[in-house]
């Protein structure tokens, strides 16, 4: 199940949600069509809670979670703090970290199992990775560049990365992350994956400009929706080689 | 689509209208009143005008059209084809050869009559030139009357061509005249090709689209082709021709073995037409992907067929690669999977290859990592937001209440508290002057002095010690080299702003500096140039210009006025007012000179060419009466 959807007329929806596979965080917005949006997907099954982080509304770049855990930054106020901790179940620990990269978002990429993240993340900032979401970390780049939580979208299922990753690459990260992979695009064309779409085991939500072929990819790499990835080497290709070029 | 659009063409007047139009334009857009008491000058422009003004519009019209038909050399080459197979290559450009011609005639003839205008006399002499002018341009349009008709045919035909794009995915459906290809056609796409019972329906190109797997292809209905010698084919025949030779598409050739299309699969003399067809055009259909399409399999089938010609198919599918596909259009069969079959390969796969990889994991260890999806939404269909009984979201209380930047969201709504009651509490941010967020938990304490006593173990064990001596030494040597880029930088800043400052002082020139030798040497040392050079230059004493005792050259006889009167022919300038006089002539030219001042300085000008005239009266000498003494400046 892919859905298109829109903040408040910017297609970056991965700035503005946080979405695993226990919680969904959603920025507070002047309406409240982007927060239903995932409520009317996910409202019955887990929480969708509003929040801001420091007062931003960029609360997907700024934090990062799983299932296990939740990770904001040192910017985060007391009581937003506080409102998270009311609003998420017990069972999900709340930690803020003090790390001179703030935006967790953007530096690190994580699934239940396994956590890709920027080189330059300190020691310290990685063992709380691993304590708090329970995860392996490492250290890794995507095309060459140090964001990773910008370049990927991570599930357990699937990975989504930036479109000029090489085949060396994506075959190394996909035995890192012990998932299939694809490099791709969003939003017609835009390669920050992590901007634009946000995912988790049985939904996905993308930019309002993605294409039906890139959302077809989305489907059958993440497996939504009983499609399967193999989808993209076979029965897609043609398109997908005919969109490329 | 938007390169080949033949339509936009304006159309191509009759030579009569041709001449309608721009005479009245002529008579609408210029002066239409004189009068013969009116200056000549004045006459002769108004006609000039008229000429001038009809050439333009003749020429405007002219180069339009010009530039408006396709030019065959620039075209796609099946265009270009195309266009000489329905228009003839020679007709076209020999008409539009001849507008471009009628139009530098008329542009000389415009040209003769302006000239003829100027010396015209009378009113009526220059109308009479007008008409003669006008009059020749009309005859030389209307001499082109066959190429104009001619080209407006042409312009019609061109713009009722289907827009057929070169540069796409395309099918291609050729073959022998009244096998199906037409049926196919309207089987696959929503092109409405006309299908008849009998052969050459068809008469021209078709075009339609059909989209197959997110993709929009074009498919091409072609005429039938018979077979006999490219020079025997007529027009028909020929644009098929021109299609299968230019278009880079994929081919389905078409095949009837019922005999039905009227042309007998196998004559008396046992020739099977189609299939010799088939090799005669083999050469259009190389490097393109190739298929055989046998049509009305319901009647008659290739299974069906004798032994002989059953092996010339199969030979065609051994030989050349060409695939077999059977459908019939009648009863439907086989039509879609045909469709589906027919692809066109890749050419640039390469570039993208990296997004059409699937990688796959290599398994690294035993753990199995499945995914957590809870169980009520496995099967679950996406929300539907026009179903009557879904969930009230948020968005709906919104629009209850108020709209958007009215409603204010309830924050609290969803808390998970032990009490419900206790969603609402509020909660004190600061009490007895401490923040109540560090104290919020209540083994704090506890959970702090493990953390403490982990790292403490930590470091006993050594974790942190290597890795920090290492980062320290690359630590340092990083410090220095940045401190060192910093300094550098400062240095250069600095050197700049002091040179910009240098900008209001006065600044001696580089030359006249002096500079001793031994500065010069200190600062070459510095940048480790050798210096020895400098000193050895200075110190050697050199021999003197006249000073040729041990001369080598060879002696040459010369007075010495000669060579003095060289070196000042080399170094002075000389007047030339007075180049070539004797010093007599030049005392007499001198008198002449003060002679002819002589009339100039008295009326105060420079020569006998200043025409200038000061200001005869000055303003502020007249402009006030003022009596004596009231202003201190006169």
């Amino acid at each position: 199940m892919a859905v298109r959807a829109q903040f408040e007329n910017s297609n970056e929806v991965g700035v503005f949600s946080r979405l695993t596979n226990k919680y969904c965080l959603v920025a507070i917005g002047g309406s409240e069509n982007f927060y239903s949006v995932f409520e009317g997907e996910l409202g019955d099954v887990i929480p969708v809670i509003h929040t801001s982080i420091a007062g931003t509304r960029i609360i997907g770049r700024l934090t990062v979670g799983n299932s296990k855990g939740l990770l904001v930054p040192s910017s985060t106020t007391d009581q937003e703090l506080q409102h998270l901790r009311n609003s998420l179940p017990d069972s999900i620990k709340i930690q803020r970290i003090e790390e001179r990269l703030s935006a967790l978002g953007n530096v690190i990429a994580c699934n239940d199992y396994v956590a890709l993240v920027h080189p330059d993340v300190d020691r310290e900032t990685q063992e709380i990775i691993k304590d708090v979401l329970d995860v392996e970390v490492f250290t890794q780049t995507i095309a060459g560049n140090v964001l990773v939580g910008s370049y990927c979208a991570l599930s357990n299922q699937g990975a989504l990365v930036h479109p000029r990753t090489a085949i060396q690459d994506q075959d190394e990260l996909s035995s890192l992350l012990q998932v299939p992979l694809v490099a791709g695009t969003i939003n017609r064309g835009s390669d920050v994956i992590g901007a634009g779409l946000v995912v988790n085991d049985w939904c996905a939500f993308a930019g309002l400009d993605s294409t039906a072929t890139e959302l077809s990819v989305v489907e059958s790499i993440f497996k939504l929706h009983e499609a399967q990835p193999t989808a993209i080497v076979k029965e897609m290709r043609d398109s997908l080689v005919d969109t490329y070029i | 689509m938007a390169l080949y659009n033949f339509k936009r063409i304006q159309p191509v007047p009759a030579a009569n209208d041709f001449l309608d139009i721009v005479l009245s334009r002529t008579q609408r857009k210029t002066p239409t009143v004189i009068h013969k008491s009116y200056k000549i000058g004045r006459i002769r422009q108004f006609y000039m005008r008229k000429v001038k003004f009809t050439q333009d519009t003749f020429e405007e019209k002219l180069k339009a059209m010009l530039e408006e038909f396709p030019k065959l050399d620039d075209i796609h080459p099946f265009y270009a084809d195309l266009m000489n197979v329905l228009y003839d290559k020679d007709h076209y450009k020999l008409a539009l050869g001849q507008i471009n011609t009628a139009r530098h005639l008329i542009d000389q003839v415009a040209k003769e009559y302006v000239r003829l205008l100027k010396f015209g006399d009378s009113l009526y002499r220059c109308k009479q030139l007008k008409k003669a002018a006008l009059g020749r341009m009309a005859t030389i349009m209307k001499r082109q009357k066959d190429s104009l008709a001619y080209l407006e045919q042409v312009r019609q035909h061109l713009s009722r061509l289907p827009s057929i794009d070169p540069n796409t995915r395309t099918l291609l459906v050729c073959g022998y005249p009244n096998v199906g290809k037409s049926s196919f056609m309207n089987k696959v796409t929503r092109a409405d090709v006309d299908v008849q019972p009998y052969a050459f329906t068809t008469k021209s190109l078709f075009v339609g689209h059909m989209d197959y797997k997110y993709l929009r292809w074009q498919v091409i209905d072609t005429p039938g082709i018979l077979d006999h010698p490219l020079e025997q084919m007529n027009t028909i025949e020929m644009q098929s021709v021109t299609a299968l030779a230019h278009l880079r598409a994929c081919i389905l050739f078409f095949m009837d073995l019922s005999e039905h299309c009227g042309y007998s699969v196998e004559d008396q003399i046992n020739d099977f037409y189609q299939i010799k067809l088939y090799h005669n055009i083999k050469p259009l259909f190389t490097n393109k992907p190739t298929f055989i399409v046998i049509n009305k399999i319901d009647i008659v089938r290739p299974e069906n067929l004798p032994v002989e010609q059953q092996d010339m198919l199969k030979e065609i599918t051994e030989k050349d690669g060409a695939q077999i596909i059977q459908l019939s259009c009648h009863t439907d069969e086989g039509v879609m999977d045909a469709r589906n079959i027919v692809k066109l390969k890749g050419q640039k796969i390469n570039d993208v290859i990296n997004k059409i990889h699937l990688a796959e994991p290599q398994a690294r260890d035993n753990v199995a990592r499945p995914p957590i999806i809870p169980e009520e939404v496995k099967g679950r269909s996406l929300f539907n937001i026009n179903d009557p009984n879904r969930r009230k979201l948020e968005r709906d209380l919104e629009v209850e209440n108020g709209g958007p930047g009215v409603y204010s969201v309830d924050l609290n709504k969803l808390y998970i508290v032990k009490d419900p009651e206790w969603k609402y509490d509020s909660i004190p941010e600061i009490i007895d002057g401490k923040n109540i967020a560090d104290f919020i938990d209540p083994d704090i304490q506890e959970k702090l002095d493990l953390l403490e006593r982990e790292e403490e173990r930590l470091e006993n064990e050594g974790v942190y010690d290597s890795v920090e001596e290492i980062v320290d030494s690359e630590d340092e040597a990083l410090r220095n080299l940045a401190t060192e880029i910093r300094e550098k930088k400062k240095s250069i800043i600095q050197a700049h702003r002091s040179k910009k400052m240098m900008k209001n002082r006065p600044i001696l020139p580089r030359t006249v500096k002096t500079k001793s030798i031994e500065e010069m040497e200190e600062q070459l040392g510095k940048l480790g140039l050798d210096t020895s050079a400098v000193r050895a230059r200075s110190l050697t004493r050199k021999r003197k210009r006249d000073d040729d005792g041990d001369s080598d050259h060879m002696d040459i006889d010369r007075s010495p006025s000669d060579l003095k009167s060289r070196r000042l022919g080399l170094s002075v300038t000389r007047d030339r007012s007075v180049a070539g006089l004797t010093i007599g002539q030049q005392k007499q030219t001198a008198k002449y000179r003060k002679f002819a001042q002589r009339r100039p300085n008295q009326h105060a000008k420079a020569g006998e060419a200043d025409r200038s005239i000061q200001v005869k009266r000055p303003k502020h000498l007249f402009s006030k009466k003022s009596s004596i003494g009231k202003r201190d400046w006169r």
